[in-house]
């Protein structure tokens, strides 16, 4: 039982990584209807900021992770205006498209800029395990699931409760008439980017202590994050965040019950099934296509 | 003769027949290693052209599926790969000649390709790329850890591979091996020229762009949406593996790090910077991506030391190109002509 608690534990933590990385993926989504599939390769440009500045500039570590915040958030604003934006009217697989070239024009512009040497990012409470039900887990472990878990619950209640997120909601129900009533939808689409740039980050910086920071770092999450979507669905802000958790679960407990080798591909076949059966997600209200 | 070329009219394409030009294509670069030998163009060259030349046959298969059909396959590089173990250990575990191994991956891989296809029909558009991107890694996790097959993380050297049935390799051969399995790249990409050229200009061609427009539509003029789905992902999974053969027998080495993501997005990339639904252009496409990186670059000491810059620009020219250039590069000299006659006109 200690056993399984012990991978319940360390699944939830890299869920939340996932999960954070999906958010970020499914706010751009609803808002400019964009499958962003730079998210990753953004969060490795900005933890390589946070490393860059821990390491050479030797900021504080939590000064660092601010900094690569605030730099996430001008990047995603910028990719909006310089990219997006001007992308409004063409169709839906060239705008795919589009975010797959920012994907090589980040990747580039992080290995120009900071090398192509990994880097180690430490963890923020170095020290210290906590025991629950007969597991043992690390502060910093608990901190990632907490952090994670407390933050999306705030995005919610914004989404929810605020002016902001009942923008945000009538932007992704349908951005022509929630222009027409009067909402800023450029200014709610380019904070959707902003936004999902931060969750990139964090993902970022949670991931990095448990790997290094390099250029491929985040390539796993950012698969992970969009399958979580698809599990999810990508019709609700909530489905890709199950998703994530239980993509998290099911392969860590695979990797540990059966094979530590075929649990990533048993996963992901048995996402690819499950699509088949329920091409819009757990979660998913199915599109209606219009003639 | 004489009177033939005297016909030529000004904005006519030069060789009226595109078979021929295709052949003519084709001899242009299987004179390379000649022209190499001779030292009109460095030897190194010729190898980048023969990258030009594997890449140039996935990428037209992916043209059929991304341009011609309008669906985004981000698998291109796991098919590849698979094709490239599969008869990497034919030819080199099993000892079996070439041609058994080609065909054995190709077919392979085109099953799972169909099956892909298949998958497709149940999903749509955003899901599909994120469905191919997820066997893509499955593909890519398999190669690093089934050692027994694929040799792991630290890659599978082979020699070359017995060529039509006989043709053994001895150490003594080097020479002809290199260039026997050169020619056999410029045979193949001419032939998948070719029939891609023929496909897409008969009813295969029709009913594709048909179903591009409005699915809805084309099903209702009596059009199989699940016929010509499979038989989409198929030809493009089909050209995808070819390539994987051809390259692995080229280089007589593969390892994991070879299929990555980052080569999918190249040959997506080379599509749309060089034109969609053109095979020229294609062509020119991914000699941009793969080729001006190592022969045009790398001659500016600037961009020698700084080989991402070329990724960058790839990247830069895919967004640039979506946005306000949307017919790829291929068009630029038929353009700038029109330029030149407007400025002419105007003064």
């Amino acid at each position: 039982m200690s056993t399984f608690m012990q991978l319940f534990l360390r699944s939830l933590e890299t869920g939340s990584i996932y999960a954070l990385a999906a958010l970020g993926i499914i706010i751009v989504f609803r808002t400019s209807n964009i499958t962003h599939f730079a998210q990753g390769a953004l969060g490795t440009f900005n933890t390589f900021v946070v490393a860059i500045l821990f390491t050479n500039y030797r900021f504080p570590l939590w000064a660092a992770i601010l900094a690569g915040i605030l730099s996430a958030f001008v990047m995603g604003l910028m990719v909006d205006y310089f990219i997006i934006r001007r992308a409004k009217k063409i169709a839906p697989i060239a705008k795919q498209i589009i975010t797959l070239g920012m994907v090589l024009v980040i990747v580039g512009v992080t290995a120009i800029s900071f090398g192509l040497d990994p880097f180690i990012l430490p963890k923020l409470f170095p020290k210290g395990d906590v025991m629950i039900a007969g597991a043992s887990i690390s502060i910093n472990g608990l901190f990632n699931i907490g952090f994670g878990l407390v933050l999306m619950g705030i995005l919610f209640v914004i989404l929810q409760k605020t002016k902001w997120g009942l923008a945000v909601r009538t932007t992704a129900s349908n951005e022509f008439t929630a222009r027409l009533m009067g909402v800023p939808t450029r200014n709610v689409t380019m904070i959707a980017w902003a936004l999902a740039g931060v969750l990139g980050v964090l993902a970022g910086v949670m991931y990095a202590p448990l790997n290094r920071v390099d250029a491929g770092m985040l390539d796993y999450v950012q698969i992970s994050a969009l399958v979580a979507c698809v599990l999810g669905g990508f019709q609700s802000f909530h489905g890709p965040i199950i998703g994530a958790y239980i993509l998290a679960i099911a392969k860590n407990l695979m990797s540990f019950y059966w094979s530590d080798v075929w649990a990533e591909q048993l996963v992901l076949i048995a996402v690819l099934i499950f699509i088949i059966f329920r091409p819009n997600g757990i979660i998913g209200r199915k599109i209606v296509k219009k003639v | 003769m004489i009177k033939k070329l005297s016909s030529y009219k000004k904005g006519q394409p030069l060789i009226k027949n595109a078979y021929m030009s295709y052949a003519l294509f084709g001899l242009f670069l299987a004179l390379m290693p000649l022209f190499g030998y001779l030292g009109i163009i460095k030897s190194s060259y010729v190898t980048i052209i023969a990258s030009v030349i594997y890449y140039s046959i996935a990428a037209l298969g992916l043209n059929v599926l991304l341009g011609w059909t309008g669906l985004i396959s981000l698998g291109t590089a796991g098919f590849m790969g698979l094709a490239a173990y599969i008869s990497a250990y034919i030819t080199y575990n099993m000892h079996l000649p070439f041609e058994i191994a080609l065909v054995t991956a190709v077919v392979v891989s085109t099953l799972l390709g169909v099956l892909v296809g298949y998958i497709s029909l149940r999903i749509e558009g955003i899901y599909l790329a994120i469905a191919t991107l997820a066997v893509a890694e499955i593909l890519r996790k398999t190669f690093e850890v089934f050692d027994p097959f694929t040799g792991g993380a630290s890659g599978k050297p082979i020699s070359y591979p017995t060529l039509f049935f006989f043709y053994k390799y001895s150490r003594a051969d080097l020479k002809i091996f290199e260039t026997l399995l050169y020619l056999i790249l410029v045979l193949f990409l001419i032939a998948v020229m070719i029939l891609v050229h023929n496909l897409m200009k008969g009813q295969v061609g029709r009913a594709l762009n048909a179903l591009r427009g409005s699915e809805a539509a084309a099903q209702a003029m009596g059009i199989n949406l699940l016929k010509y789905r499979l038989f989409a992902f198929g030809f493009a999974s089909a050209t995808a593996s070819l390539a994987g053969v051809l390259y692995v027998h080229y280089n007589r080495y593969t390892n994991p790090d070879r299929w990555l993501l980052a080569l999918s997005l190249n040959l997506v990339a080379a599509i749309i910077i060089g034109g969609v639904r053109n095979i020229y252009g294609t062509i020119l496409g991914v000699f941009i991506v793969v080729a001006t990186k190592d022969m045009v670059l790398a001659q500016i000491p600037y961009f020698a030391n700084n080989p991402n810059f070329a990724l960058m620009f790839n990247g830069i020219l895919i967004i640039l190109i979506i946005l306000y250039y949307p017919y790829g590069l291929i068009r630029i000299g038929a353009d700038l002509k029109k330029l030149v006659v407007k400025i002419k006109e105007k003064f």
